[in-house]
């Protein structure tokens, strides 16, 4: 509660700047209310903002970030060439509406809902699910709503099922992880002792949440729940509690009938059971769902900060690298947002326009701020908290092996395809970059890459095979034909970097391959190494 | 105000200003936060203990310890063997070791009052490699990550947590796990054989085109990382910085390289030979590596099993403390043999015993440990723990202790301190010189 008043007291003196934002209507559109509460917050701190991303970069993070990959040289040069003023926009409609965008976000949620990999449910089922359901841009409530309550007997939303499925075996992993996936608070702190840094975190709060999921179980590869049955927890002080159902916004929800069942029903319980399981269906859906309770309780006008906050919050941190709260499961009084109007304005647009997500994305990646540059000329550098510096974000494992398959090939075999042959090859491009993906980690906030990465890149066989080739198709077999080092040089640099070489790079680079005169082939394979290892190709910039 | 969300404890401080006056750029100085401190390369001079080193023989699918260190002769549980005087008084272990019976009093710590309440393979490891639970949401590091961690150097030019385990049974069970301490402390898994993967150069490149494409690549990297500053780029170029020197210590995992006198002592079988590759390692201030020994899970015969393989891992324990200590070493490298379980004192209907948390034993070897000390001790019949009952928390707090670390200290996930072992375990003093 400190929090609140901390909050009043501040907008009783409100700078200018900030004074601007607090008036933001509404019925803003996003990309300017992200715009107006970012700047004011830089204005207020004094900082100078850097400046706006080149075209050349701004297309390379928008088709990183939108479709997950980099752009073909081609892409590049015509959007660097358009003169259209619209041409931004433009780009960013067509990213999106294309079928990797769905794929690409599919992913990245994938990795949301289980970042410790696949062994907790997912895997195909569930990517499917996910997949269809960005294509068709389905509401991010309506998507939480399929997860938590399941429809089994619908082939096609049979794949949700495989989050609970995955974790119905332990209630207390699958209380902290729905908390963590869709409200952004980790209750786990809270399972033994009251939380000890967290007021708002209680066991209460951890056995509340609990109460409503430990019902569910798994049935013969279905998932069930049964209609009784209470969590009753043991406090640091005091004796043996019986938690009720509780939202983490302290809302409670009465069960009238719970309470054991007789010998009797036991019996015609575990018959209804076996029944399900013969017939290969979900076994009967109790009258008291616990589980539906949440998911009404969750989204309910005055509970549904939680939900909205947590969703803004995961889509800024994946367009921004950083979340407005981080780390993204601490969403909690004590820990406060870097924006907390601009989340507030966000999480009510969100919520107000049916939580659709590829307009919160949209808007997200048309404003100012997400198109600043990475680069800052300046000792002076601005707190990374203020958005106003473009973050580097590593590439993810499927970013980066499709990337490596783009930059590696002749950008030739890109060019004077149709807008859906393009489409293909790249989708079978990256089909082809999934083995190589798997051997790269999934970043992390605070991501290190180890010596693994390095050992792999250096002296692995798949990139001296499947990279540094120079058969047909390939950029290197491009380079066979072309006389001139420095031309080669300036090629294999565009192909990479989808810039021109400096003068110093030129230099170096072919003096590099004509002290190998007689090898030119083995040098430039050398040259392409050195430029895919660089961290210039290895980040989102 | 709102309590602060990130690491201000005093020590921190203390780091970032040895840091910051060791003149080092303005690029890391900016929010900086705990796990990234070793990343900076002057911080780490700072930080650096003198530098003790683990070895962890795992004893995989849980050795008997009625077949080691808490023999029961003569009980209804005891099994065929008999037991053996060791030069601690008062101290009798099983007649299978008569190597290491000569050799507790100056090297060794045997703990018998192990209780750690989990009797199956896979979470059975995961908690002995951790000395606690993964908690939903959060990954431990495990042993080998935090010694990793706390005793790699930056620019350290060997592998920092290097695990043996070649055999399958088994093996998916016990991996390697940094945990939230991430990539920089993962560790290189050797799984096939005895030479780490990609540590190689390939036949296609030249060792001069090798080095000079990595020159290369970091003169092209400048020009990017002018005006650019992010903790994971630095992470990405150290890597790089470091593989030619990983490379270089190829040589160390190439057991051939020891004179045959040495080969032999140890004996020719693969855990021995992999104990001399860890000897090697640790001597050249790798900080942590595991030799996993499988498969101990004797459901089945377990005294035909624990008779074939109980002597080798006496010969190859007492070789390699002999062999430490005569190189000086034993102060500064720790052995410890442990698994994910005991083994239990009942003998089943094949002979066997099977899995067992509840009343079992290991050993702590050299660096701070008291030698010939025993901890702990067990019912006549090996059912449970009468006395000096340890779990795996006490255990890791106890390893961290006689490694010169505190274990109290914090990790910071977040903004969550994450203490090395769990709040409120304390470490056995009794075991700590």
């Amino acid at each position: 509660m400190r929090l609140r008043t901390l909050l009043l007291a501040a907008t009783s003196a409100l700078a200018p700047a900030l004074a601007r934002a607090a008036e933001v209507p509404a019925t803003a559109p996003i990309h300017k209310a992200v715009d107006t509460f970012v700047d004011a917050e830089i204005a207020e701190k004094g900082a100078r903002p850097a400046d706006r991303a080149d075209d050349a970069a701004l297309i390379r993070r928008l088709t990183l970030d939108l479709v997950g990959r980099i752009p073909t040289t081609g892409e590049l040069d015509a959007y660097v060439k358009s003169t259209d003023p619209d041409k931004r926009a433009k780009l960013v409609d067509r990213l999106m509406a294309s079928p990797a965008y769905a794929r690409h976000q599919a992913a990245l949620f994938e990795v949301m809902f289980n970042p410790e990999g696949t062994s907790r449910g997912g895997g195909g089922a569930f990517r499917e699910y996910l997949a269809a359901s960005l294509k068709e841009n389905k509401p991010w409530d309506q998507m939480f709503r399929e997860i938590m309550l399941p429809n089994e007997a619908d082939a096609k939303l049979k794949g949700a099922a495989e989050f609970l499925r995955g974790r119905v075996s332990d209630a207390d992993k699958l209380t902290n992880d729905v908390s963590v996936t869709f409200f952004g608070v980790n209750v786990s702190c809270a399972q033994c002792h009251n939380h000890p840094h967290v007021e708002d975190w209680t066991q209460d709060h951890f056995y509340g949440m609990k109460a409503f999921l430990a019902r569910t179980f798994d049935n013969g590869g279905f998932l069930g729940e049964r209609g009784y049955g209470v969590i009753k927890y043991k406090p640091t002080k005091g004796p043996e509690r019986t938690a009720k159902m509780m939202f983490l916004t302290g809302a409670t929800v009465e069960d009238p009938n719970a309470k054991e069942p007789s010998a009797a029903e036991q019996k015609a319980e575990k018959d209804a059971l076996d029944k399900a399981k013969a017939a290969k269906a979900a076994p009967p859906a109790p009258k008291f769902s616990a589980r539906a309770k949440l998911v009404d309780t969750a989204l309910k006008a005055e509970s549904a900060e939680f939900f909205s906050r947590s969703i803004v919050n995961r889509m800024w941190h994946r367009f921004f690298g950083t979340g407005l709260v981080s780390p993204l499961d601490q969403m909690h009084s004590e820990n406060a947002p870097s924006h907390p109007a601009l989340l507030k304005w966000l999480a009510k647009d969100t919520t107000a326009n049916g939580y659709d997500l590829r307009r919160l994305v949209r808007g997200i990646v048309m404003s100012e701020a997400y198109s600043r540059s990475s680069k800052y000329d300046s000792e002076d550098r601005p707190n990374s908290k203020l958005f106003a510096v473009g973050k580097l974000k590593p590439m993810t494992p499927m970013q980066l092996a499709a990337s490596l398959r783009i930059a590696t090939a002749d950008p030739a075999t890109f060019d004077n395809l149709k807008p859906d042959e393009l489409e293909k090859k790249i989708e079978q491009l990256e089909a082809s970059a999934r083995g190589f993906a798997a051997l790269i980690a999934q970043p992390t906030d605070n991501f290190q890459i180890g010596v693994g990465e390095a050992l792999l890149f250096s002296n692995g066989d798949r990139v001296q095979k499947e990279l540094l080739t120079d058969g047909p198709g390939t950029a290197l077999g491009r380079v066979k034909a072309i006389k001139e080092p420095k031309e080669a040089i300036g090629f294999l640099v565009r192909t990479a970097y989808g810039r021109a070489a400096t003068d110093a790079e030129l230099k170096a680079l072919t003096a590099f391959v004509e002290k190998r005169a007689g090898r030119e082939a083995d040098a430039y394979k050398q040259v392409l190494w050195a430029l895919l290892s660089g961290p210039e190709f290895r980040f989102s910039y | 105000m709102p309590r602060s969300t990130f690491c201000r404890s005093a020590d921190h401080a203390l780091d970032r200003r040895a840091f910051l006056g060791a003149g080092a750029g303005a690029a890391l100085a900016a929010n900086m936060t705990a796990l990234n401190a070793l990343a900076a390369p002057d911080v780490n001079g700072a930080l650096k203990k003198a530098q003790k080193r683990v070895i962890l023989l795992w004893l995989a699918g849980g050795a008997s310890q009625l077949e080691t260190w808490d023999p029961k002769p003569g009980a209804s549980t005891g099994g065929p063997f008999r037991s053996i005087q060791t030069d601690v008084p008062g101290l009798r272990i099983s007649e299978l070791m008569p190597k290491m019976a000569t050799r507790i009093g100056k090297t060794t710590a045997v703990i018998r009052g192990l209780n750690t309440k989990n009797g199956d393979h896979g979470s059975g490891a995961k908690v002995m490699m951790r000395g606690r639970r993964d908690e939903s949401g959060l990954r431990y590091p495990d042993l080998g990550a935090v010694v990793a961690r706390e005793m790699a150097r930056a620019d350290s030019k060997v592998p920092d947590y290097v695990t043996f385990y070649t055999q399958t049974e088994g093996r998916s069970f016990a991996p390697g796990d940094s945990g939230f301490l991430g990539a920089r402390f993962a560790p290189m898994e050797l799984t096939t054989n005895n030479y780490p993967e990609f540590i190689k150069k390939l036949d296609g490149i030249t060792d001069l085109d090798h080095q000079e494409r990595g020159e290369l690549r970091e003169l092209v990297g400048k020009t990017f990382e002018k005006g650019r500053s992010s903790e994971t780029m630095n992470s990405h170029n150290e890597a790089y910085q470091r593989v030619r020197g990983i490379m270089a210590s190829e040589k160390l995992f190439d057991v051939t390289q020891e004179p045959e006198k040495v080969r032999a002592r140890y004996g020719k079988t693969q855990f021995a030979e992999q104990a001399l590759i860890a000897r090697r390692l640790v001597e050249a201030g790798v900080p942590f590596v595991r030799v996993a020994r499988a498969w101990w899970d004797s459901h089945g015969q377990n005294f035909e099993t624990h008779q074939e393989m109980v002597p080798e891992l006496d010969h190859v324990m007492a070789t390699l403390l002999d062999d430490l200590g005569e190189r000086g070493l034993l102060d500064d490298v720790m052995v410890v043999t442990l698994a994910e379980f005991g083994r239990t004192p009942g003998i089943n209907a094949s002979l066997g015993r099977d899995h067992f948390a509840s009343a079992w034993s290991c050993t702590i070897s050299g660096a701070g440990v008291k030698r010939g000390a025993v901890y702990g001790k067990s019912d006549a019949l090996g059912n449970k723990v009468v006395a000096e009952e340890m779990d795996a928390g006490s255990l890791f707090a106890t390893i961290y202790t006689a490694l010169g670390l505190d274990p109290n200290k914090n990790y910071h996930v977040g903004s969550r301190p994450i203490p090395l072992v769990n709040p409120g375990i304390e470490p056995v003093k009794a075991l700590v010189k």
